[in-house]
């Protein structure tokens, strides 16, 4: 994980060590015809004085001793400590992703699981194809149709979730509402093959063929080893949540990690950009560690083997 | 203070309305501009709407009896890092300010320019030497008292390169400035700010001696990043909002909000009286939203008001109750320039094929059909006072070609132009539409969009690019700036001595019927050199409730909100 974090940042740092970068901060700190109206002297002292024309090494390597010391810089558009943008960004995201996961899990295990009882029938075939159109169509347009429909037509939510009054737990809906059309469905197809494949299995035949009830066949011993691969998934979404997030954010200007990440962007505020690297980083390898765990706690062969 | 019945210069200009030769408008906006204010120039001319202000000389509208004290006025715009007013790069910095600290000037929404923080300002008659007379009785939140050493602060700082500020380009500024006589790395000649050009003559007296005469000052003090700040100031300016206007920042958040209260103690614990008058709304309320969220957040009751209605969004807007759109004409605009001194645009032949294949008012009706005014590739616009009318443009395509085919490129060329969209969307379908005409001509024009920060970045080295030009109130002010050669932003390289001569002598002529004679010279040499394809005016909208008032438009894009109030 250390090497993954320090090869990305490292390279984040090579690719933002050019002229054009360097005039890429002062354009956005004093505007295109602010630094037009510079002399080269004073230009050259305006980057001297923000450390930018030192090596790209010698600014990597005082970074990373920063970074030791839990200092992740400081952010060039918002003025602040990175550390405490990223928090604050980090928190509004996660409170996204609690709600998201605390609606997504259930709905999308029980479509997968009713879907996955009877392969090939009514509520299969509804639920199949609503997940496949669910997971066709661009979290943008999702967007904008939410937007449409049950914010400008209908009235119930307002269009954006800038918080701009402080937290309102409306302005939540539609973000999440446009995550949740598109993994329910991953998710639930998923589940689906995962319990069809259950469903098939000699000791779902056994079990029926003692006499069990349909509902306890399908609650005491299909659900739960269908749920073994449904459940690692969820954990890997962690990662998927944490990139498909920025388009969801930028629509409805949800101050989150995802819009802090695309400001950076297109700022160039580098210190704020290597910081969300490595959350992204840390997330990818911690979700991938945690689906792994899960996976051995709940998969009794695993166990057997240890 | 200057007797203006006694001034030559205002009478021969009255004499001229009485004459019939010159309109009371601008008549108006002229004895303003030389320093008359707006209430008196308003009594000259026999108009009692005005004259009820002439008492206060305030450069606000007459107080509305209807208006209601009190309320949270919110407004959507862009909530940016406030560090130094000086440098700030977007208008919208400047608007989140706007209530704590003050021009010099105000440029109202009718293009007219009023004092402010001044009380009133004399010009010599050639224009080099003003005199800035300080309001009286204005202070500032932390108790002092508002004097010549805050006004002669801010004008060093703004004329010294070293702030980075882009002020340094304005007419007056520069005059502040004298040359070392080294260049730098890029040849351009190194200047200082000139000490001697800011005299303080009292403590509410400021005279500027100017290298070369400005006709602009006043217009210049207007301008959004010439926010006058304390001169103790230090940045950021959002950790210590101290002003002299009616509002104070008590919260400020990055990407978030700006929250502004009402001022009504100095932090000496004295009462705060603010110099303008009565002030109704109790707080403001600046939430972040790109511009093109505001609408919808505005619709969605989130706001109240949005700063900025992109044209787009028109029919948006039009189909919402209980909203108003307000709209005014700018000399905002696009101008598709050519760097005239690099191939292929050093042959005059192939910057006017492209000219000619396009029909200006007919992209004008296209991509803003409900405003705006088709333009004349000279960049002086119909709401700009020295404005002469040349004859209309035609689009010729066979002249085109026959153009390109004596430059050497009988088969047509290919061409392109850089798009960065910094106005929005809508300069994307300038270029697209100019593509599409031009081809009728054989000229191949790929549009290449980039994003606004690459643009800036190379604006002033892109061979073929469109540039968004903000609007300023005066002609001269923008010519001065772009075309005269070697300035900073003359992003065309275009340099003639024939222009700067031209330019010079409408920038030193007060009355405003001869700098228009003298303009035809000017729009006429900048036209026939082809420097750049300008095809329209863009109007500004604004959008907000009906319950808002005193809330309008403004060709600048700035955002008055002293005397807003809410029913």
């Amino acid at each position: 994980m250390a090497l993954l974090m320090a090869t990305v940042s490292l390279l984040l740092f090579a690719i933002f060590d050019s002229d054009q970068f360097r005039k890429q901060i002062a354009v956005a700190e004093l505007g295109g015809f602010g630094v037009a109206a510079l002399s080269e002297a004073d230009y050259t002292d305006w980057i001297a004085k923000r450390g930018l024309d030192a090596p790209f090494l010698e600014r990597y390597v005082s970074w990373v001793g920063q970074v030791f010391q839990g200092n992740l810089g400081h952010s060039l558009e918002y003025n602040m400590p990175v550390s405490s943008l990223l928090a604050d960004r980090l928190t509004s995201t996660g409170i996204l992703a609690f709600f998201f996961f605390l609606a997504m899990v259930p709905i999308a295990f029980t479509l997968g699981i009713v879907a996955g009882i009877k392969e090939g029938g009514l509520l299969d075939r509804i639920i199949s194809i609503g997940s496949v159109v669910s997971t066709s169509i661009p979290q943008i347009a999702t967007a904008v149709l939410l937007t449409v429909f049950l914010s400008l037509g209908l009235g119930w939510l307002p269009s954006k979730s800038a918080m701009v009054a402080g937290f309102s737990m409306k302005e939540l809906v539609l973000p999440i509402l446009t995550l949740l059309i598109y993994d329910v469905g991953y998710v639930a197809r998923m589940t689906r093959a995962s319990m069809i494949e259950v469903m098939s299995s000699n000791y779902i035949r056994t079990a029926t063929l003692k006499g069990l009830s349909s509902a306890k066949v399908i609650l005491r011993h299909a659900v739960r080893n269908a749920l073994i691969v449904p459940v690692t998934l969820v954990f890997l979404q962690l990662n998927w949540l944490l990139s498909h997030i920025v388009v969801v954010e930028v629509f409805f200007q949800y101050n989150g990690f995802g819009q802090m990440l695309y400001n950076a962007a297109m700022y160039g505020d580098i210190e704020v950009l290597q910081a969300a690297a490595l959350t992204a980083s840390m997330v990818a390898v911690v979700s991938q560690l945690l689906s792994d765990i899960a996976y051995a706690l709940l998969n009794p062969r695993l166990r057997e083997v240890k | 203070m200057m007797n203006w019945e006694k001034s030559g210069l205002v009478q021969s200009l009255k004499g001229q309305v009485d004459a019939g030769t010159m309109s009371r408008r601008q008549f108006l906006r002229l004895a303003t501009t030389v320093g008359v204010t707006l209430s008196a120039a308003s009594v000259m001319m026999g108009l009692p709407g005005e004259a009820q202000a002439q008492t206060s000389n305030l450069p606000f509208p007459p107080s509305d009896p209807a208006a209601v004290k009190g309320g949270t006025f919110r407004v959507g715009l862009r909530v940016a890092k406030l560090d130094d007013p000086a440098t700030y790069s977007w208008n919208d910095m400047a608007n989140a300010s706007r209530p704590v600290i003050e021009h010099l000037t105000l440029v109202g929404s009718d293009n007219i320019v009023r004092p402010m923080l001044l009380e009133s300002w004399e010009a010599s008659d050639d224009l080099k030497t003003w005199t800035l007379y300080l309001r009286k009785g204005v202070m500032w939140h932390n108790g002092d008292e508002f004097t010549a050493e805050d006004v002669v602060f801010n004008i060093l700082k703004w004329a010294d390169s070293k702030t980075g500020s882009s002020n340094i380009g304005l007419s007056t500024f520069s005059a502040l400035t004298v040359e070392t006589g080294e260049t730098d790395a890029k040849g351009k000649a190194v200047r200082v700010p000139n000490t001697e050009g800011v005299e303080i003559v009292d403590s509410h007296t400021v005279r500027l001696h100017l290298s070369r005469p400005v006709l602009s000052v006043p217009q210049d003090f207007a301008e959004y990043p010439t926010l006058i700040v304390h001169r103790n100031f230090v940045a950021p300016f959002s950790a210590q909002p101290i002003g002299t206007g009616p509002f104070t920042m008590v919260e400020h958040e990055v990407g978030k909000r700006a929250i502004l209260k009402r001022v009504t103690e100095m932090t000496n614990g004295q009462p705060f009286q603010y110099w303008g008058g009565e002030i109704y709304l109790d707080e403001i309320h600046l939430y972040h939203f790109e511009s093109e969220n505001e609408l919808s957040a505005l619709a969605s009751g989130t706001i109240d008001a949005v700063s900025d209605l992109p044209s787009d969004q028109m029919a948006f807007a039009q189909s919402l109750d209980n909203v108003v759109i307000d709209s005014v004409a700018s000399a905002a605009t696009l101008t598709c320039r050519m760097q005239i001194d690099r191939a292929p645009f050093d042959d005059i032949r192939i910057r006017q094929a492209i000219i000619k294949s396009v029909d200006n008012t007919l992209i004008q009706q296209l991509v803003y059909p409900e405003g705006g005014l088709p333009a004349e590739n000279h960049h002086v616009s119909p709401v700009h006072p020295e404005y002469f009318p040349l004859p209309p443009l035609v689009r010729d395509v066979e002249g085109a070609k026959k153009l390109l085919a004596e430059a050497g490129h009988p088969d047509g060329i290919q061409l392109t132009i850089d798009c960065g969209n910094a106005g929005g969307p809508w300069e994307q379908a300038v270029c697209e539409a100019i593509r599409d005409q031009v081809k009728d001509a054989g000229i191949d024009l790929a549009v290449n969009v980039i994003p606004t920060s690459r643009y800036w970045e190379i604006w002033t080295e892109t061979l073929f690019g469109a540039t968004n030009w903000a609007h300023r109130s005066l002609a001269t002010m923008t010519l001065g700036l772009a075309y005269r050669s070697g300035v900073p932003w003359n992003e065309s390289h275009f340099a003639s001595a024939e222009f700067d001569a031209a330019l010079a002598d409408a920038e030193a002529t007060v009355d405003v019927e001869a700098r228009r004679v003298k303009m035809e010279a000017v729009q006429r040499i900048l036209q026939e050199a082809g420097v750049m394809l300008q095809v329209l005016w863009q109007p500004v909208y604004r959008t907000f409730g009906k319950n808002v008032h005193g809330y309008h438009a403004h060709p600048a894009r700035q955002l008055h909100l002293t005397k807003v109030w809410l029913s």
